[in-house]
């Protein structure tokens, strides 16, 4: 069917690796790279043999301004090419944590980066803040590996995609001569211990 | 960042297994058709077009020009097409208005071309990263005087690919500029390319076939054959009215003829370029007549109308102009109601209702926010035409 590895079949396990249609809305700011985010999701999801569709949004500005991806990830085409409502939202910035909670669902998941986003916003869901730009800067010593951190710690704990498509997907896309860094980020975001998250679930 | 290798990439493209962004796919379509000269000016949201066409033609010995503005590029791609290069470029709707002028010229010296429109939101500047479909009037009567056109919708990455390459086929058969208008969200989007996404792309006599050979490769009858410069010929190319020799004709017999067989050589054809597909044909009460990114919408709600019990039919426009008036007239004749989704003010459901509404009911549905319609929308305006015909 659809897919480049529909043949091996990749196992994901997570908190919604089980959901046939999964709706993910990426969030921060300019500059964050939510955008490439995106793109790289939705290029496992595609690795795993499922049908994807990335839409993205952002303000006007080079840098700051809002950025926004959103993937669906479906068993079957996708008509309708617009988010409904997200059963996954990855926060980077205050903004976008407080003005997209709206738009989960009730048993969808939020995940945020803690460092920056203080105030999180009321969720009834399974909330999840770590410090995603705290790991990127130990791990790696740029700040900019943050949204690849990130990638890590959704794969890992939502299983939207798999590991090993998550990895290919990122050498696949970042920069040449930045795959070593990134992959670490990634291992970073990836090495998350359930044990971490689990609490703060509700 | 999305380094990409067409010959590889091309490989891949009917396995399945890509993913890849609507203005990528596009440019990926124009070189499999053949196009060997792009000139451009980057403008949001069709500047990946360039981008990927900058990046590939130079390796397949092509020629990639960035030029000043848009007229420029427009008026490149017309002296290449009269060399005989497969030209095409590629803009968003301010870019478009600045290359009505030109497009008339291409259509009177029989220049054949693909003009890409990535609709945003106008007029003017307007609203850059947002979706619409403002232009399709544009695309039709842009450029002033009778004019032929031939104008493509595409909704997906699947389209852009396709589409783009039928534009090229269409063009070199009818020795015509032919637009293919996508919008923000189809062009930036990223999406499997699956042959599932690719639409059943029918013909009133049938199938589309896009086989390697798939459309008669030799010019329409009416066509006039090409004089091709730089081949010790010395034709004379004017946007004079003119008669066979090139030269410009005053004769009120000749100009009436010229025009009407400029004009007749796309209106003659349209049963070889009027591209559609139809969802649960002569089912519906309703019919939702769509192209472009509101036809997915349509799509989807064609999936959840049988749920929810309600009969449509869902009518997918791939080619806007010439206007599809058979398949049209036959959807009319048997519903009650035909309702046309558009990210404008009503541009396409004016052109359908002076087709249809002697047998039904035409209602336009216009959204100009930058938004897409959903599934929700459409639904329940659906529910309200057939409840309320109920109730009467």
């Amino acid at each position: 069917m659809l897919g480049s590895v529909a043949a091996s079949f990749r196992p994901r396990f997570g908190l919604l690796a089980d959901r046939d249609f999964v709706e993910v809305r990426l969030g921060g700011s300019g500059g964050q790279g939510v955008v490439l985010m995106g793109i790289i999701l939705a290029t496992a999801a595609n690795h795993d043999g499922r049908c994807v569709v990335e839409t993205e949004s952002y303000g006007p500005e080079a840098r700051g301004g809002y950025s926004r991806s959103d993937v669906i990830i479906a068993e079957a085409p996708i008509d309708y090419p617009k988010l409904d409502n997200a059963d996954l939202l990855v926060a980077l910035s205050q903004d976008s944590a407080q003005g997209y909670v709206k738009s989960l669902r009730r048993n969808g998941v939020l995940i945020y980066d803690s460092e920056i986003v203080k105030n999180p916003p009321a969720f009834a869901g399974a909330t999840i803040g770590l410090p995603f730009s705290l790991w990127a800067k130990e791990e790696t010593g740029r700040i900019q590996a943050t949204n690849v951190v990130a990638l890590g710690a959704v794969a890992r704990i939502t299983g939207v995609v798999s590991i090993q498509s998550i990895r290919e997907a990122v050498s696949e896309a970042v920069p040449a001569g930045t795959t070593e860094v990134n992959l670490k980020a990634l291992d970073r975001g990836l090495s998350v211990d359930p044990a971490e998250w689990e609490t703060d679930q509700r | 960042m999305e380094q990409w290798h067409s010959h590889l990439l091309r490989e891949r493209v009917d396995q399945s297994s890509l993913l890849i962004q609507g203005n990528r796919a596009c440019a990926l379509g124009a070189l499999d058709a053949g196009v060997t000269f792009f000139a451009g000016y980057p403008i949001t949201p069709s500047s990946e077009i360039m981008e990927a066409m900058a990046e590939e033609l130079p390796r397949i010995g092509g020629v990639f020009v960035q030029m000043e503005d848009e007229i420029a590029s427009i008026c490149a791609c017309i002296g290449a097409s009269l060399t005989g290069k497969l030209a095409m470029t590629a803009t968003s709707g301010p870019g478009f208005s600045l290359m009505q002028e030109a497009l008339g010229y291409a259509i009177i010296i029989e220049a054949p071309l693909v003009v890409v429109n990535v609709m945003r939101v106008g007029p003017s500047t307007g609203r850059p990263t947002a979706p619409s479909q403002g232009d399709v009037m544009q695309a039709r009567w842009g450029t002033h005087g009778d004019h032929p056109a031939i104008v493509l919708a595409a909704s997906n990455v699947a389209d852009m690919y396709r589409l783009t390459m039928a534009a090229v086929r269409f063009a070199q058969r009818f020795r015509t500029p032919v637009t293919v208008l996508a919008d923000q969200l189809v062009g930036q989007m990223r999406e499997s390319f699956s042959p599932e996404l690719v639409g059943r792309y029918r013909l009133t006599s049938g199938d589309f076939d896009f086989t390697p050979g798939y459309i008669r490769p030799e010019l329409a009858p009416e066509v006039r054959p090409p004089h091709i410069l730089g081949l010790d010929e010395h034709p004379h190319v004017t946007g004079l009215f003119h008669d066979e020799t090139g030269f410009p004709t005053n004769d009120p017999d000749e100009s009436n003829e010229f025009l009407r067989e400029l004009y007749n050589k796309v209106a003659h054809h349209r049963e070889e370029l009027c591209l559609y597909d139809i969802k649960n044909e002569g089912k519906g009460r309703v019919c939702i007549v769509a192209y472009g990114s509101c036809a997915r919408t349509a799509r989807a709600v064609w999936r959840l109308a049988e749920y929810e019990g309600l009969p449509v039919e869902v009518l997918h426009l791939y080619t806007l102009f010439p206007l599809p008036v058979e398949i049209i007239q036959q959807v009319a004749r048997r519903v009650e109601f035909i309702l046309i989704p558009e990210l404008n003010l009503g541009q396409y459901a004016h052109e359908v209702r002076k087709m249809a509404e002697q047998w039904t009911t035409v209602i336009g549905m216009g959204k100009i926010d930058g938004t897409l319609f959903t599934p929700r929308e459409l639904l329940d305006r659906i529910a309200e035409l057939t409840g309320k015909y109920e109730s009467v």
